[in-house]
This record gives C-alpha cells, sequence and structure tokens, in this order.
C-alpha cells in the first residue's frame, strides 16, 4: 500500500494561502487546527480544516471575490498556481480591486508579471487586465486574469538590480471628481521630480459601470529599473464611511514616500513579490537559482518556514550590507537548488 | 641602466623591408594581395555546378535549395539532442555495471576476472554489488543479475552500463531480449554484448559465421554497429586475461548519455544494510516494524532528508534519516601519474564481506585480513555489550567518569579518569566482534569517555587532536602503516558530522523547552563553535605541546561540570531513544585539526561567515552563561532542563571582561526583540513602534542571525512531533507554554504586503542621498559608468588602419598610446614594471578586441541551438560553483546530498519480512520520489501490446506494470479515442495498434515509459513483456464510455408514429432521452418525442416510415465505466529466500476460474446447434382471370398442358396377351439378351487383340529405329573417319590429296 504522503498540521488562520498553494503544489495534504478558536465567531463552520491536494484542472472560469478582502489577495495565491494548471487559466475575478490591505490588481500587473516572465512563463495570452474599478466596501470590479501553463520554470540569476531609469504609475478616482486624480499625480510628481526626470502617471478615471459600487482614489507607483526589476507603492484612499476623508495632495505625497522607501529597500524584487519569486525559485529545475531582494519581510519569512517544511528547501542566505555608494539599505542574496519540480497536470500529447 | 643608454628604435617607414613588412601585413589580413588567384580571376572560381556546390557547402542558407544539401544539415540535426543542463557532480558516484544473461553463461566468472583486474584481489563468492575503483576518475560498482524478472526490472532502472553476456554455442534466450526491452522502456543505458562460450566452435567457419549472426542481430536490437565483445574460451577456469584487460579498459573509458529518469530522481544501490530495531522489541514481538539502516552511494539527483523513497519490492517509506559518510572506496587523489597503484585500487563490498573498513554514524568496523591474525587469539565479546552494559547502568554521570577505564590497548593495563588527566590522551576503545553471518572477526572502535559528549566545545578540537594521534599510535603497531592511519583519519571526520547532527538534534530540544527566544542559545552554539575555529588556527600554529595546556583547562572545566552540573542528560523518553543518546556517547567529539574547516558543522560554517560576531565573540562560554543568566532574570520560570555545557561555563564567569558583557546584552535584546516584533510586523496597525522596526532591521543584517531568524525558530511540524516529549518533567507535569504571542501572530491578518515601520524622513537632504545612486541619474560605478565607458571605447575605436588605403588613424594620444603598437621592438624598452602593467593592458585589450570581434562574427553563425547549449553549460558552470567552497554539512542543508556521496539513509517501519529473508543476491534500490508522486490517482498511459507477447490483454484483468521505480498489480481499462474525442471502452487491447489504458495507480509524471507483465513469479515460456508504452496524462476526471443499447418494441403503430414501450422504465427516463435518435433494425431512422402515460416508460415517436409490429427499435447510447481503485505494490523482497521470483498477486477471473474448475455458463443462444432446413413450401401462382385475358399468347396460362385426363373415348384399352403370345415374347427376349451378350464378349476380344497387336507394332516399330540408329551410327563413324582422314591429307600436302 502506498503511504500518502504525511500531512502536515498547523494551527491559526494566518498564512492560510501560503499553507493551501503549498500544499497544492507539493502534493501533501494539510490540516489546520485552531482556527480563531478562542474567538466568539470564528467566521468559519468550524475551526479545522483538512485539505486533501489535488490536481490543478485550469480552464475558463468566474468567481466573485468576497468584498472582504481585495481580488489581489486572490491573485497573489492564484499567480503561484496558474503556471501549473492542466489548461491555461482563464478567470475573470469580480470584487475590489483596490484596497488599502493588499497589493493592488494595478501593482500587481506592474511587478508580478514582469517576474514571472523571468522564470520563462509567457505568452501571447498571459495578461492581466482591470476591466472595472472596485473600491471598497462596495466593490463592483472586474479582473481579468489568463495565465499560460508551463511543464518546467527557468532558473533565474537576479543579482543586480540596475539602476531606476523610469517612474510610471497610476492614479485612479471612481465615483469621485476626476479632478482628484491630477491633484494626486502633481503632489506625487513634485517628490519624485527631485530623484528622476522621467516620470509619468496615468490618471484613470472610470465612469458608469466601469466605476464599481463605491467611491474612493488612490494611486501606485512602479520604478523600473535598467535591468528590467519594478519596485512599487500604492496608497488608496479610506474606505466610503471608514476614517476621516483623505486629501489627495497628501496620498499622492505619502505614497511617492513609500515609492522611495521601496527603493531605499531595494532589492530585484518588490517586497510584495518576495515570497512569489522564493516560490518559483523552488519549483524550477535542479540548479541554481539567485535572487537579491531587500529586507525580508515577515510574510516571506514565513513563507521561507513552510518552503522548508513543504519542500525541505533551505535558502542559502547572505546579507550584502550597502556598500560605500549611497543605494539605501541593505540587501539579501537568497540562492537555492530548484526541488526539480515538474507540472504534473499538464497532458503529455 | 644599458637599456636607457639604448637608442629607442625606430621603425622604417621606407626601403624594401618596410614594404616587405607591409606586405606581409596584409597578407596576414588577407587583403590586398592582388597575387591571389581568385581575386585575380574571380570568374574561374564562380558557382559552376549548383549540385557540386552545394555538395561542398553545408551552410543552412542554403540547404533550402539544394536537394543533398538538405541531406546533410537533416542528418546533421538528427544528431543533434535537446541540450539539458549537465548536472553531473564533480566526484560522480561508481558507475553501476550490471551483468546480466541467462543462467551458466559465465556472469559471475567474468565479475571476478573484473574484479581481479582492476584490484588484483581475488572473490570467491560474490554476493551484492562490488564497488572497485578502475581508475583516477571512475569508479564502478558491478553487479549480477539473474533472470527473476523482477529483478531485471530493478536493475534496468539504476544500470548506467549493462554487460550482456550471450552464449554463443546456444545463441541468443528470451532473457536477453526481454532485458533489452526492459532497457528500452526504462531509459536506454549503455549496452555491450560479450560472447561467451566462444571455444565450443570447432570449425572457425562457423565461428565466423556464428559471430556475424549473433552482432547483426544485436545490433538491430541495441542500434548499428554497438559494441560486441568476444571472450575466446576459458584458461583454467577464467578468461583470458588480455581480453579482460580489453573490456575493462573499453568499461573505463566509456561515455555515457544522462537518462532522463535517472537524472531527476536521487537513487541509492544498497550495498550495505543493517537492522536497527531494539533488540527488546524484537525479542517480544518478532514480527514488529523494523528500523533499518542502509548505505550506498548517491546517485542522480540530489536527496532531501525527510523525503519520500520507494524501494522496489518492499514498498514507500519516509527517510527518518540521511548521513553522509567517508567514501568507503574513494578514488586516489589527485596526482600526475597514469595510473593506480596497488592501495589504490580499493575494492568494496559488504554484502560480500570485502572492504576492509566499514564506517558507521557512530562506530567504525574494521575487517582484520590475513595479516592480522595472529589477533585472532583475543577474546570474543558480545555485540552489543557496551550498550547494554550503558542501559542497566543506574550510576550517575560523575561517578562513572570517576570509575571508568579506558583500554589503550587491547592487551594493555586499563586507565582511569585520573590517568587521562595525567597524560592527556583518549583513546578508541576496540571490541572484538563476531558477525555472526559471515563467522568475520571485527573490530569495533569505541570511545570509552562518554561522559564528555555535551562538554564545552573547545575541548573537542584537543580530544580530537589526541583522538588521532591514538589512532596513528594503534596504527603502528599494524601491519598496513599508511592505509590504517587514512582510516583512523577518515573515522575523525566521521565523528564530527555525526556530533554535529547531534548537536543539532540537542539544540532543537532546548529550544522547545526553553521559552525565550529560541536563536538565543542556538547563537551560543554559533559563536562557541567560532571559537573553536580560533581554537583550530591555534592548534595549527602551535604543535602539541599548546594543546595540552589548553587540554589541561579542558580537565578543569571538565570537573567543574561534575561538580554543578547534574546529570540531566538523559532527558529522553523512551529506551530507543535513550539507546539512541549512548550511542551518541561513545562517540568523541572531534574536530578535524587540519586548517579546512571541511567537516565543521553547519553552525560552525554559518559562524564562520559571520565575522562581526567572530570578533566580538572572543570567549563563549562566558557569554553563553551570561545569556542564560539575563534570560532567567527575564523569565523567573526555571527552564526545565539545563545542559551541562551551560552550568560548566558558569563557573567561568570570572573570566568575563565588561566589553563582552556588554556586547552580550545588546545581542541577547536584540534577540528578544524578534519575537516581538515579528508579531508586531503584524500587527502594524495598532503599534507602530520605531523601535521595534529598527530592532528588526538590525535583526536581518547578519547572516546567521537572519538564517536562525528563519530556519532556526520553532517551526511548526516539528512542534507537533516533539511538543509531546519536550515539556514532560519528571514524567508526570507537563509545562504549558506561554505562547500567547506565538498564538496571536496564528491568527493575524494573512496579507502579504511589507509595511514601512519607521518611514525616512525623505525631506531630509542625507536621506534622500542614500538612495540617489539608485536612479539613472545617480552616480555609476566605476565599470558601468558611462564616461568611463565611452573612454574605453576611445581607446579601444581610438586608433585604427583603414585597410583599404593603408592609411593609419591615430587616436588621442592617451597616457598609455605608445605601449598600443603591437611590434616587439618598442616592448623592450619599457622599463620592467611599466613593461607589466603594459603587458596587461595589451592582454586586456586584445581580449577585448577578441570578444568584439566573436560577437561580431559569432553572431551570425551561432543558432539557437548553440545559444541554447551555452546557456545550459553557463548554468552547469554555476551549480558547481556555487556551494563549491562550503563544507559537506552546510552544502547538504542547502542542496540536499549530492550525488556522488556515499550516504546512510534510516528508514522506520520496514515490515520484518524485509530482514528477516534478506538476500544479498538482491539489489535493494532505494529510489526517490519526487513532490506528489507518493500520491496515487488515475494515471493515463499509452499502451500497446509487445508484438512479440502471444495473447491479447483483457480490460479489468489484474496486470503488473512497472512505472518509474515501481512494480505494481493494478486493473487497467483499455479505451480508444474515437474522432468526436469520446474514449470508448475495449475489451481487449488491439494487435497492432496503440490505445489507451488508465488505471489507479502511483502518480508518476508524464513522459515516463513503462511495461507491463500478466506474472512476476515463475518461468513463461514466452515472451514475458506483455506491453509498453509511455504516460500520458494524470487526470481524475477521465470519462471513459461504453456503449449501450437501449431496445423498444411498437405496440401501436399510425402512419408515421409509434408508440414504443419496453425501452424505459419511467417517464422521467424518457424525458431525460427526448429528442434522442432511435432507429429500427431495419433502418428506419426515427426520434423520441414525449413519454406516453399509459404503460409505464412507454413514449411516442415518429420515423420516417411507418413501422412494423415485428420491428426493433433501439437507440445508441454511451454509459461511462469507472476504473478499479486497485494498487497493489508487488513486494517480491518480502518473499523467503529462494522464493523471490514467486510472487502472485491478484488473479484474473480466468485463472481464478481455471484453478476452482468453474465453467463458465453460456448463453444458450449462442450454443451450436445442428442446422435443420425446412422443406420450404411454395404456394401455386394464381393469375386473376382478367389478367390471363390481357396476357399474351405466350404468356398465356397454357390450358390443354392441364388436361390431364384423356376423354373416355379416347383411352386406349389395355393389351392383354395370350399365353402363346406371352411365350413368344419371352423367347425373343431371352434370344436377344443372349445375342446382345454375345455381341458384348466379341467386342471384348476384339479389343484386347487389337491391344496386342498395337503392342506387337510398337515393339516392331522400336527394332526398327534402334536398326536404323545402329546404322546410322556406323555410317556417322565411317563418315568421321573419313573426313579425319580427309583432314589430315589435306594437312599433308596437295600432293596427297590429288591422289
Amino acid at each position: 500500500m502506498a503511504t500518502q504522503a504525511h500531512c502536515l498540521s498547523y494551527s491559526g488562520c494566518n498564512f492560510l494561502r501560503q499553507r493551501l498553494v503549498l500544499s497544492t503544489l507539493s502534493g501533501r495534504p494539510v490540516k489546520i487546527r485552531k482556527i480563531r478558536a478562542r474567538d466568539d465567531n470564528p467566521g468559519l463552520r468550524g475551526t479545522t480544516l483538512y485539505y486533501q491536494p489535488g490536481l490543478l484542472y485550469g480552464g475558463s472560469m468566474e468567481h466573485d471575490c468576497s468584498v472582504l478582502r481585495s481580488i489581489g489577495y486572490y491573485l497573489e495565491s492564484l499567480l503561484c498556481l496558474a503556471p501549473f494548471m492542466k489548461h491555461p487559466l482563464r478567470i475573470v475575478l469580480r470584487g475590489v480591486t483596490n484596497d488599502q490591505v493588499d497589493p493592488s490588481v494595478d501593482v500587481l500587473k506592474a511587478t508580478a508579471l514582469p517576474l514571472l516572465k523571468q522564470f520563462g512563463i509567457d505568452g501571447e495570452s498571459f495578461e492581466l487586465k482591470v476591466v472595472r474599478r472596485g473600491m471598497p466596501p462596495g466593490g463592483g470590479g472586474e479582473v481579468f486574469f489568463s495565465c499560460p501553463v508551463r511543464k518546467v520554470l527557468k532558473p533565474i540569476q537576479l543579482i543586480d538590480p540596475g539602476k531606476i531609469k523610469r517612474i510610471r504609475g497610476t492614479a485612479y478616482s471612481v465615483r469621485v471628481s476626476p479632478q482628484m486624480a491630477n491633484r494626486i499625480v502633481d503632489s506625487a510628481r513634485s517628490i519624485l521630480n527631485k530623484f528622476i526626470p522621467d516620470i509619468y502617471i496615468y490618471t484613470d478615471h472610470m465612469k458608469g459601470i466601469n466605476s464599481g459600487k463605491s467611491p474612493g482614489f488612490g494611486l501606485s507607483l512602479v520604478a523600473e529599473t535598467t535591468n528590467g526589476t519594478f519596485l512599487s507603492a500604492e496608497l488608496a484612499s479610506n474606505p466610503q464611511g471608514q476614517g476621516a476623508a483623505m486629501l489627495p495632495e497628501d496620498l499622492g505625497r505619502n505614497c511617492a514616500r513609500l515609492l522611495l522607501e521601496e527603493i531605499y529597500r531595494g532589492g530585484c524584487v518588490d517586497s510584495t513579490n518576495q515570497s512569489l519569486a522564493l516560490l518559483l525559485m523552488t519549483l524550477g529545475q535542479q540548479d541554481v537559482s539567485k535572487v537579491l531582494l531587500g529586507p525580508l519581510s515577515p510574510y516571506t519569512i514565513e513563507f521561507l518556514r513552510h518552503l522548508k517544511s513543504f519542500f525541505q528547501i533551505m535558502f542559502k542566505i547572505e546579507t550584502k550590507p550597502c556598500g560605500e555608494e549611497l543605494k539605501g539599505g541593505d540587501k539579501v542574496l537568497m540562492t537555492c537548488v530548484g526541488v526539480g519540480f515538474s507540472n504534473l497536470s499538464k497532458t503529455l500529447k | 641602466m644599458d637599456a636607457k643608454d639604448q637608442k629607442k628604435h625606430r621603425k622604417k617607414n621606407s626601403g624594401p623591408k618596410a614594404e616587405k613588412k607591409k606586405k606581409r601585413h596584409l597578407q596576414d589580413l588577407q587583403l590586398g594581395d592582388e597575387e591571389d588567384a581568385r581575386k585575380r580571376n574571380p570568374k574561374a572560381f564562380a558557382v559552376q555546378s549548383a549540385v557540386r556546390m552545394a555538395r561542398s557547402f553545408h551552410s543552412e542558407f542554403f540547404f533550402f535549395f539544394f536537394k543533398h544539401t538538405n541531406r546533410t544539415q537533416d542528418l546533421k540535426t538528427k544528431k543533434h539532442h535537446i541540450p539539458v543542463v549537465d548536472r553531473t557532480p564533480l566526484e560522480p558516484p561508481p558507475i553501476v555495471v550490471v551483468v546480466m544473461g541467462p543462467p551458466k553463461v559465465g556472469k559471475s566468472t567474468l565479475i571476478q576476472c573484473l574484479i581481479r583486474n582492476f584490484t588484483r584481489q581475488k572473490l570467491t563468492e560474490i554476493r551484492g554489488p562490488v564497488t572497485i575503483v578502475s581508475g583516477k576518475k571512475r569508479r564502478l560498482t558491478i553487479i549480477e543479475c539473474d533472470c527473476d524478472i523482477n529483478m531485471m526490472i530493478d536493475l534496468a532502472k539504476v544500470a548506467d552500463l549493462v554487460l550482456m553476456l550471450i552464449d554463443a554455442s546456444f545463441g541468443f534466450e528470451m532473457e536477453t531480449f526481454e532485458f533489452l526491452n526492459i532497457c528500452q522502456v526504462h531509459g536506454f543505458p549503455k549496452i555491450m554484448g560479450v560472447l561467451t562460450h566462444l571455444d565450443s566452435f570447432k570449425h572457425n567457419k562457423q565461428l565466423k559465421k556464428t559471430k556475424k549472426r549473433l552482432k547483426h542481430r544485436f545490433w538491430t536490437e541495441v542500434y548499428p554497429g554497438a559494441k560486441l565483445f568476444y571472450l575466446s574460451g576459458m584458461v583454467h577456469g577464467e578468461y583470458q586475461n588480455q581480453e579482460i584487460h580489453n573490456l575493462g579498459r573499453f568499461i573505463t573509458v566509456m561515455k555515457f548519455r544522462p537518462l532522463t529518469w535517472q537524472t531527476s530522481h536521487p537513487y541509492i544501490l544498497a550495498d550495505r544494510m543493517e537492522d536497527l530495531t531494539n533488540p527488546e522489541d524484537i525479542r517480544t514481538n518478532t514480527k514488529c516494524d523494523r528500523k533499518v539502516s542502509l548505505y550506498g552511494y548517491l546517485r542522480g539527483a540530489h536527496l532531501k532528508n525527510k523525503s519520500q523513497v520507494h524501494i522496489p519490492g518492499v514498498g514507500d517509506f519516509a527517510v527518518s534519516d540521511v548521513s553522509f559518510l567517508p567514501d568507503p572506496c574513494a578514488l586516489p587523489e589527485q596526482q600526475k601519474k597514469r595510473c593506480l597503484n596497488e592501495k589504490e585500487k580499493l575494492v568494496y563490498a559488504p554484502l560480500s564481506g570485502v572492504g576492509g573498513v566499514l564506517y558507521d554514524k557512530d562506530a567504525v568496523y574494521v575487517d582484520l585480513g590475513g595479516s592480522h591474525g595472529f589477533q585472532e587469539s583475543e577474546e570474543v565479546r558480545p555485540t552489543h555489550e557496551l550498550v547494554q552494559s550503558l542501559i542497566s547502568t543506574h550510576a550517575t554521570i560523575d561517578a562513572k567518569m570517576a570509575s571508568s577505564r579506558v583500554t589503550l590497548f587491547s592487551d594493555s593495563k586499563p586507565l582511569g579518569s585520573e590517568d587521562i588527566d595525567n597524560q592527556g590522551q583518549w583513546m578508541p576503545k576496540e571490541e572484538k566482534q563476531v558477525d555472526l553471518k559471515t563467522g568475520r572477526v571485527r573490530r569495533k572502535a569505541i570511545f570509552g569517555d562518554e561522559e564528555e559528549e555535551d562538554e564545552s566545545g573547545d575541548s573537542d578540537d584537543e580530544d580530537d587532536e589526541e583522538m588521532s594521534e591514538g589512532d596513528r599510535l594503534e596504527n603502528n603497531s599494524s601491519d598496513d602503516e599508511t592505509e590504517e592511519g587514512q582510516d583512523a583519519r577518515v573515522t575523525d571526520k566521521q565523528y564530527t558530522s555525526g556530533k554535529g547532527i547531534k548537536r543539532q538534534k540537542l539544540e532543537m530540544e532546548e529550544d522547545f523547552e526553553v521559552d525565550l527566544p529560541a536563536f538565543a542559545d542556538s547563537d551560543d552554539d554559533l559563536e562557541r563553535s567560532s571559537v573553536e575555529e580560533e581554537a583550530e588556527e591555534a592548534d595549527e600554529s602551535s604543535e602539541e605541546e599548546d594543546s595540552t595546556a589548553e587540554e589541561e583547562r579542558d580537565i578543569l572545566e571538565s570537573k567543574a561540570i561534575r561538580e554543578g552540573g547534574k546529570p540531566e542528560l538523559l532527558h529522553t523518553d523512551d529506551s530507543s531513544d535513550s539507546l539512541n543518546v549512548e550511542k551518541s556517547l561513545t562517540r568523541k567529539k572531534a574536530t578535524f585539526t587540519t586548517s579546512d574547516s571541511g567537516h565543521c558543522t553547519a553552525e560552525e560554517a554559518f559562524a564562520s561567515e559571520d565575522e562581526p560576531e567572530e570578533n566580538s565573540s572572543l570567549s563563549t562560554e562566558e557569554e553563553d552563561s551570561e545569556n542564560e543568566e539575563a534570560i532567567r532574570k527575564k523569565f523567573p520560570k526555571p527552564s526545565q532542563v539545563v545542559s551541562c555545557q551551560k552550568l560548566g561555563s558558569e563557573n567561568l564567569i570570572d573570566e568575563t571582561s565588561d566589553i563582552e558583557d556588554l556586547l552580550k546584552e545588546e545581542d541577547y535584546k536584540e534577540e528578544n526583540n524578534y519575537s516581538t516584533d515579528t508579531s508586531g510586523a503584524l500587527k502594524w496597525k495598532e503599534d507602530l513602534s520605531r523601535k521595534a522596526a529598527e530592532a528588526f532591521l538590525r535583526q536581518q543584517q547578519t547572516t546567521p542571525n537572519l538564517r536562525k531568524l528563519i530556519y532556526g525558530t520553532v517551526t511548526e511540524d516539528n512542534e507537533e512531533e516533539d511538543g509531546d516529549n519536550g515539556e514532560e518533567l519528571g514524567g508526570l507535569f507537563r509545562v504549558s507554554q506561554p505562547a500567547s504571542e506565538c498564538k496571536h501572530k496564528a491568527d493575524s491578518l494573512d496579507c502579504s504586503r511589507f509595511h514601512v515601520e519607521a518611514p525616512h524622513d525623505w525631506d531630509l537632504e542625507e536621506v534622500m542621498n542614500s538612495i540617489r545612486d539608485c536612479f539613472v541619474t545617480g552616480k555609476w560605478e566605476e565599470d558601468k559608468d558611462a564616461a568611463k565607458i565611452l573612454a574605453e571605447d576611445e581607446e579601444l575605436y581610438g586608433d585604427f588602419e583603414d585597410l583599404e588605403t593603408g592609411a593609419m588613424h591615430k587616436g588621442k594620444p592617451g597616457p598609455d598610446t605608445q605601449i598600443e603598437d603591437v611590434e616587439e621592438e618598442v616592448k623592450e624598452e619599457i622599463d620592467p614594471s611599466a613593461e607589466e602593467s603594459a603587458k596587461e593592458k595589451l592582454l586586456d585589450k586584445k581580449r577585448k578586441l577578441k570578444e568584439m570581434f566573436d560577437a561580431e562574427y559569432d553572431e551570425g553563425e551561432s543558432t539557437y541551438f548553440d545559444d541554447l547549449k551555452g546557456e545550459m553549460q553557463k548554468q552547469a558552470q554555476l551549480n558547481r560553483a556555487e556551494f563549491e567552497d562550503q563544507d559537506d554539512e552546510a552544502r547538504v542543508q542547502y542542496e540536499g546530498f549530492r550525488p556522488g556521496m556515499y550516504v546512510r539513509i534510516e528508514i522506520e517501519n520496514v515490515p520484518c519480512e524485509f530482514v528477516v529473508n534478506f538476500d544479498p543476491h538482491y539489489p535493494i534500490i532505494l529510489g526517490g520520489l519526487g513532490n506528489s508522486e507518493g500520491n496515487v490517482g488515475y494515471v493515463q498511459m499509452r499502451l500497446k501490446k509487445h508484438r512479440w507477447y502471444k495473447k491479447i490483454l483483457k480490460s479489468r484483468d489484474p496486470i503488473i506494470f512497472s512505472v518509474g521505480w515501481r512494480r505494481f498489480q493494478t486493473i487497467p481499462l483499455y479505451y480508444i479515442e474515437d474522432h468526436n474525442g469520446r474514449q470508448r471502452l475495449l475489451k481487449y487491447t488491439p494487435q497492432h495498434m496503440h490505445c489507451g489504458a488508465t488505471f489507479w495507480g502511483p502518480i508518476t509524471p508524464q513522459g515516463t515509459g513503462f511495461l507491463a507483465i500478466q506474472s512476476v513469479s515463475g518461468n513463461m515460456p514466452d515472451f514475458r513483456i506483455a506491453a509498453t508504452g509511455v504516460v500520458l496524462d494524470l487526470d481524475k476526471s477521465i470519462k471513459i464510455v461504453k456503449k449501450l443499447k437501449l431496445t423498444g418494441f411498437p405496440y401501436k403503430i399510425f402512419k408515421n408514429t409509434s408508440f414504443i414501450k419496453g425501452m424505459f422504465n419511467s417517464a422521467l427516463e424518457v424525458a431525460k432521452f427526448e429528442g434522442a435518435v432511435i432507429r429500427t433494425v431495419s433502418g428506419i431512422r426515427g426520434q423520441i418525442k414525449k413519454a406516453l402515460r399509459a404503460p409505464e416508460g412507454a413514449f411516442r415517436a415518429t420515423f420516417e416510415d411507418k413501422l412494423l409490429m415485428s420491428d426493433i427499435v433501439f437507440m445508441r447510447t454511451w454509459y461511462p465505466v469507472s476504473v478499479p481503485a486497485f494498487y497493489n505494490p508487488v513486494t517480491s523482497l518480502l518473499k523467503p529466500v529462494g522464493e523471490k521470483d514467486t510472487w502472485s498477486g491478484m488473479r484474473t477471473t480466468g485463472q481464478l476460474r481455471l484453478a476452482h474448475g468453474i465453467k463458465l455458463k453460456a448463453n444458450k443462444d449462442s450454443l451450436y446447434k445442428p442446422i435443420v432446413r425446412q422443406k420450404k413450401h411454395f404456394n401455386s401462382l394464381h393469375i386473376p382471370k382478367a389478367l390471363q385475358k390481357a396476357l399474351p399468347f405466350k404468356s398465356k396460362p397454357k390450358t390443354q398442358a392441364k388436361a390431364g385426363k384423356t376423354p373416355k373415348d379416347r383411352v386406349r384399352p389395355a393389351v392383354i396377351r395370350e399365353p402363346q403370345e406371352r411365350k413368344i415374347l419371352a423367347l425373343l427376349d431371352a434370344l436377344s439378351t443372349v445375342h446382345s451378350e454375345k455381341m458384348k464378349k466379341a467386342k471384348e476380344q476384339r479389343h484386347l487383340h487389337n491391344k496386342e497387336h498395337f503392342k506387337m507394332k510398337q515393339k516392331e516399330e522400336e527394332e526398327k529405329l534402334k536398326r536404323q540408329k545402329d546404322l546410322r551410327k556406323k555410317l556417322y563413324r565411317i563418315q568421321g573417319q573419313k573426313e579425319r582422314r580427309n583432314q589430315k591429307s589435306s594437312l599433308k600436302g596437295p600432293e596427297e590429296q590429288l591422289k
């Protein structure tokens, strides 16, 4: 009798996505106990979850995401899984496109997609499109994501982030005055112009059905380097009826400062996509992959631990102190040998 | 001095010499040469024949146009393989040579001869794999393969080279072909045929013919030109030396192509197996699951600890522990010699009882050869005496320490601890053991001072120093001095690695027990180890005197332990664990004395990386204790288990310096902060403390901290395992952990964003400056600065000569322009230092020029293939280089155990039959499984019945598949895909076609080959491989359907509408099939319309024509079938010795029926009956009167014909004769009869007469002819004589002629 890969057990609701994604990819079942066990209203039908992974099927799908979390929350997991489906994934997600908690669709489009391309996931059908914008609490946004499938991934060597050559961004406003976006752009530029002249921030004002159900505005900024690294920052206005009203000027300035922080942290991968990059490195062939990162986020650190327990993979972690040149904070060089993963779902014809 | 005085050389610009030089220069460049015929007369070299041109010109540009080139190109590209990254390690594992052949063909003899050829040793009995060093860079693992199909399948999967022995006097046997087919399926290893029994041929011609015949048959199976080796005859029961030597040479230089399955999976061909089960468990239950350790070279890919393996013939297991051991059959050290010396020709075959020294994790077994015979007189002790005594002991460690005695030499006086104090010499104890199986005497080296196990780290290296010395001492006594010395050294290595593992384990436990930031004490480890290194360095510089000095300090410390430390080492709970501990205690920690830290633990390795840490931590013990104290202050709760080292170190606090104290304080704080701010980082909204964030960043600043932070802390998966046994206090109470923070973290918000905790003030100039260089507008690095690059380009391109005109263009005269002149004369004049730099610069420039040239010209040439190859090569280089400088302990953690290592794998819960029925002749393979390859699911494959297999295969008959590493029985369903994508079930596999097959079994990656056999037991008369194919898909939702015909009968018929009944049972069923196409047997098509109320299940249907009541209506439908979930691994290795080829799994229905004598109940309608034809009765044709009238006369029924009755008047009366008349008539009758008889006789006579006459005539004729012939003969003779005479006379002359 074949022994099933023994089950991993965790407790608590945090890092649920990581656990489910890694469980699916590694084929090991996972059991999560004590999910908000002390809460009066745990939110689930129980406090324990057992997940037995199967194979990923893919194909065309539609999903209405909960408006409590933005689409980015769902997309982050999808980005990890999409290249390993049986059929290329084409999915329409509906819900909140931009909020203050999760990385927005715009940022993922600007940073995660180029990152996946580094691993050889590319093609015409690889796209992420914001069809409608929806702000919390109402939502009403729509995003189309399609991704080709790959049998194996390429190893990467991202050691030199290069220098930032341009900054792009999107200032969006829905169900508010279109002037808001312009005000955001002006204020953001006022800070960023001190560093680089090549800045262009698109103003995206959606109307009618494309503007979702709640008013709001926000800004996402992306800095592109000469070596194809994308660093991002974003801010969104407070949801309607929650918190004080935000001035678009403040938002723009703060967002620009956040981008500068991100640049200070640096690395070849944006801080939100660290875990994605590490995952895809792990899932490569049995070759050495290297990536230079900024300081590791707590999420990434937990992700590394999970990677170890699911794939028995350990990263070689070397800190690279900032040199004599003024190039922001310390960096971390992550090196690993891929586990030799291959997409078991893909059909051989 | 002289150089300065000399006049500077001036180049000649005119004159014959200058001319000549210029010309030569141009000629070198192949330009401007008017003498060149090609240039001078271009028409003569124009293309004249396109075909010839194409033949000679193999550019891909042309191959579209010319057939020939096309062909060559085709041939060329056919040779291309998809380039793969070369992942062979620097020190590759031994090559697996499988010697295969039918019985009595000479396999064992060949192996023996090969081993003797390479090692000059003779093995009488060969069991299991034998590893030998065959050359400077190659080792071989030779294994014999019998005709058991299980073994053949398993070995084909791990073979690198197959020596296929063929009895030439007999020819090919079925096993040979079976094995070839197995190989083909599981990736094709190199195959070399070896013909034996060639001396049985008497005639040379016969031999030659046989050789040729066999060779060509072999080529068709393998590939044309495959190597076939001939072993002609035996000498004294062995093959001829020269031939074996040649064969060995072939094997040693052979190159191998990487096989997909082998390179993507780790695997081990185990050459040793030990049972580690607690003897007590076996005593109480002889059938308890066993714990075994298996040893062997790791091959293929990297193996990760705790991964899953499959042992073919046993089943799937999770690896409970992996460790690497020193290579028992190592390649010789790098040297420039051409061949190996005798000592380097190693042979290692523990199953056959060869190999000298056997290394275990915590013991060394030395096999004594004949030269050590004098020691055999020593008394033989029980195997686990020491261990047993340790288990049963009740004395505390310090008591034992005081009383412990160590025997240095087998016959010397035992030493007590006080002696050791005096001498400072610790030695391994030797214990004689008799291997029960082989009766061999082994020397087990056991180290006496277990108590020092958990001693402080810095004593280790000295201990080791002495140990190795001791070993050397001991070795001096032995005969083979150098070899043993090497062994001893290896032993030391072994101990170190073992210690590293144990250390980690201890750490883990501490992590659980002490409730404080877990990396605190592990950090201490780090520092301690760094001191170890320092100590090592010190050792290096100073000799033994130094070490003895340190040694004293050591002993002081150890005493301190005895005073202060409580013997709480044995805090494990179950007996097996305690046994483990004891075992580990027997080990003495040791560090290799040489400077390379190749064998220190992972922590040590990291410590060495961490330089600032190292500098600060001068005395680690103190720091350790400091931390410990600080912790205790903070958490007044006593930590349950206090390790000896910490207590011991406490006694040395007085040595601490204040600065260090401060440092430690800081360290501690930092670490303590972590627990708050990892959680704090997540509850960022509530707590935005800047301090915490800064501390967090600081946390990440040093490597080992970061590594500890990530991997060193409590990981959840360990928590569940160790959660129970870790916190038990005295076996009664459990300490509840105040893990509120942890809990909080566990239930906090799941968000990947990394929030800025302490934003910088981006309005400040210096803050802004900190990132200014991240932008293109900022300052660039030296090598990338645009201005610099431009300047370099200037230097490069600055001066050039126009080759057409021959004019020189000078660039700006830079600081080093005078060097740019390529001519040698210039160089001579420059002073040496300048010359050096100039040379360098020149070289640099040349290199750059070459690069540019390459870039320019190669780009056009290089194809996609070349690029891809280059890329792969680069990756391979990176793979090799990345972890090269790290020691194995650290490497193993990052990349897993790499192929080429000799590893020891512990596996638990192995069925007892595996150990009890262990047969060394059968290979034990540990095949590593990839992610989710251990899972079971539905597998789809493309399958073809083997053309040599006599039967066809039936769906749902259990069959044994060999896929990946596994052999298992399962129930497949065969199907074929119709044109519309429907997968239709097949009852039997088609004869000469592929079909699909799906079964429930282990998930295996797509593209893996497989083979199927119906039974692995016994000998089947015919070819055994039933089918082969490839895995296509792993789809759980596959839908295989079979045809289902529903029939019904009309019960009411209107015009084109009928009511049909009997097809369905309810109106609901009908509703589901509304609109479906139905048909009658006679071919009338129709459609289901609607259910009827009256008989249940009846419906109204319309047809294209009116039905008859006798018509049968049917409908074709498809019914999905489910794949039976049956998966049964072939557990042939668990069978008793000698019966391993008798495994039989589930039987087919046919076999069961045969066994039980159950006849199939035949359908009565299908039985054959005598055919009885009924007489056909035709009615007469009746033509209506009206029609008769209208018919022409010809066709009219003729009425008179029918008139049978004659009228009375026409009826003639009957003639009645008178008696007289009657008599006359009778007489006449008689007479006529007589006459006719007479005539008949006469005729016969005449006929006879005629015949005779004819014969006579013929005879006469013949005689006549004969006569004539004779006459003619005579006549001709006379004529001939006459003619001859005439001729003669004509030769004589005319006179005679005239006469």
